[in-house]
């Protein structure tokens, strides 16, 4: 097991390193000099330039500013914003929680549509349910999400006033300092009676349209995984002893049908975070992707770059902890290369 | 059906023609065949958009502006899905953005297809420092989620119609080398190959005349899938403002211009959506159908 986790780490290790690269380089080529970002359009004395530019470490080679730029990396230093003057890291992990609970909400409810609409479809295969369940998961599969939420807004919360339009909770008449950036959590945490419904009422909306594509995956995969399984030895080894269809379903069939859906899960979050790009827009939710889009707006390339490192290195790390620990569920894999 | 009558009449009294079998196999799938049609209808639309919408998508009607669509209370007749909200003809908008969306769409495809074909054929045939570079560069490039790369990208260059369509095909060009490495792998160790080689075949018409035909099957399915993707993508960097710019009647953008009259006139903002929609679902469904009929290994259910 040590040996398999060295060898992954060691496969990982150049993507981060040519990840450094191409944001580094990216951020180079992007049009406008940064320290003009910085003193505006009027244009300053040549010394104050020449000071700037030093302060930046943009008087130095390239090669060098590289190597300064892994070396700020590595000590957890994301750069500066250009406009708010706050540390990358601080902003980033500031709104982080919010994609968090979003994402976490939006999968939890993939999964506990998905997977028994997955199961079901599968064994009662080729009757109509079947073919709804195929038929909504195409199309959710090929959802403009970002179409599909300001719909969800028109309907649920302009014509039926079910849920509110944007934010994580309703900023008039609740105000509290935060203390986990959960939004759930620190409403129950406030103590003010009524918070907590009205940061679930602000999650409903957003976390259905970000889980649609990861539902329709999760529902596809769990029939088709399933079908697969049904038609193994075990399985009708189960039957023929004569157990209820529940118990082989339930728990000879989805156990090991479970193996691959367990995979597609988590390599759902960089659907999770590109999609949280767009919802976070829609519903001006305050998370990581809005800030992202915002930071475009502003021209605040150090926060781009910083945000994109971060989001990207994040999503490296789960896909490699969802391989670890596949490879602990599934020895086959392990030991197989 | 226009087309199954020309598919059906394939010309040659031997054997069945592989496109014969591949149409009867194809028509199984009923859904398949009315995604095929739908798309079909979109294509036609595209190309013959000057014949068919009723204005300029570009031309402002300023006595008539944002018109609710024909069917609803104060409609009009001559504006059938009503107007924007510079007085736009909706219909003709939607029209044009078809050629748009599958300009993107097909020049996505076909450039990541032409790439990816020759990266995937290097990386197996060279192996080595050569498969090396190009398989970790492809890794690096899907590490980071679609539309946030895609997003660097546009940041970078800026954004327009131009832009986007490179963003996205940077995006979505490790899948088909990824695929034809794959499979290219999977060829060369077949004896065809080793007896090619034997008779003398030179390393480019290896490559491209003996391996790449037997490996086109999920290449062609994956062309399928990556041209509706890569519409989604684009309409997504539109809608965000990092796509084609105003006043191009590209689907996503029209979207974001629509954001503000959701709660007054939501026609604008439905039917844009709508469309995206029909046209994404219906190749999603046809590429279903292509895979089952090309490559039965592959058939999931």
């Amino acid at each position: 097991m040590l040996k398999y986790l060295a060898r992954r780490l060691a496969l990982t290790l150049p993507t981060f390193f040519a990840l450094m690269f191409v944001t580094f380089i990216a951020i180079r080529l992007v049009p406008g000099d940064p320290v003009e970002v910085r003193t505006g359009e009027r244009g300053i004395e040549p010394e104050r330039l020449a000071q700037f530019r030093h302060e930046l470490g943009l008087d130095q080679p390239v090669w060098k500013q590289f190597l300064d730029y892994v070396g700020h990396l590595m000590t957890g230093d994301f750069g500066t914003s250009v406009v708010t003057n706050e540390k990358v890291l601080k902003e980033f992990f500031a709104l982080f929680p919010a994609t968090i609970e979003l994402s976490m909400a939006a999968m939890l409810l993939a999964v506990s549509i998905g997977i028994p609409a997955g199961v079901l479809a599968a064994v009662k295969r080729g009757s109509s349910f079947d073919h709804v369940v195929m038929g909504a998961s195409v199309t959710g599969f090929s959802m403009p999400i970002f179409w599909w939420g300001l719909l969800l807004i028109m309907l649920v919360s302009e014509r039926w006033g079910l849920t509110p339009v944007s934010g994580r909770i309703d900023l008039i008449k609740y105000y509290f300092e935060p203390v986990t950036g959960f939004m759930l959590i620190d409403s129950v945490l406030s103590g003010q009676s009524g918070a907590f419904t009205s940061a679930l009422h602000h999650l409903v909306l957003p976390s259905i349209v970000l889980g649609t594509i990861p539902l329709a995956i999760i529902a596809r995969m769990t029939r088709s995984s399933m079908l697969e399984v049904l038609n193994e030895d075990y399985v009708r080894t189960a039957r023929a002893k004569g157990l209820s269809p529940f118990r082989v379903i339930g728990l000879h069939a989805l156990r090991n049908a479970m193996i691959p859906v367990v995979t597609i899960i988590g390599l759902q979050i960089g659907t999770l975070m590109a999609g949280a790009v767009l919802t976070e827009t829609i519903f001006s939710w305050p998370g990581v992707g809005k800030w992202l889009i915002e930071a475009i707006g502003r021209r605040d390339y150090p926060a781009l770059q910083g945000g994109i490192m971060l989001i990207s290195s994040i999503v490296i790390l789960v896909n490699l902890g969802v391989d670890l620990l596949y490879g602990t569920i599934n020895p086959r894999i392990r030991h197989g290369r | 059906m226009a087309v199954e009558a020309a598919a059906g009449n394939v010309p040659g009294t031997g054997p069945p023609s592989s496109l014969t079998v591949f149409w009867a196999a194809f028509r199984e799938n009923r859904g398949a065949v009315v995604g095929l049609t739908i798309f079909c209808v979109v294509v036609l639309l595209a190309i013959i958009a000057d014949l068919v919408a009723p204005y300029s998508p570009y031309v402002q009607f300023r006595e008539a502006v944002k018109l609710p669509p024909v069917w609803a209370a104060g409609g009009q007749a001559n504006f059938p899905l009503g107007t924007d909200a510079l007085g736009r003809d909706m219909l003709s908008r939607l029209i044009y953005g078809a050629r748009i969306s599958l300009f993107i769409g097909s020049s996505v495809m076909l450039v990541s297809l032409a790439i990816g074909i020759q990266l995937g054929l290097a990386a197996a045939f060279a192996k080595g420092w050569i498969d090396t570079a190009i398989m970790r560069t492809m890794d690096l490039i899907i590490a980071v989620p679609s539309l946030v790369l895609a997003i660097l990208i546009v940041a970078v260059l800026g954004p327009s119609l131009a832009n986007t369509i490179i963003a996205v095909t940077i995006v979505y060009l490790p899948r088909y080398v990824r695929l034809t490495r794959a499979s290219a792998l999977g060829e060369l160790g077949k004896e065809y190959v080793t007896a090619a080689q034997v008779a003398g075949v030179g390393p480019l018409r290896l490559m491209f005349r003996t391996v790449l035909p037997n490996c086109l099957a999920p290449l062609i399915v994956q062309s399928a899938l990556g041209v509706s993707e890569a519409i989604l993508e684009a309409a997504a960097l539109g809608f965000l403002g990092l796509g084609a710019q105003p006043p191009i009647p590209e689907w996503g953008s029209m979207l974001a211009d629509a954001r503000e009259f959701i709660r007054s006139n939501p026609w604008i903002v439905s039917l844009p959506g709508l469309a995206i929609l029909v046209t994404v679902v219906s190749i999603n469904v046809m590429g279903d159908g292509l895979r089952d009929a090309l490559d039965p290994k592959l058939r999931r259910s």
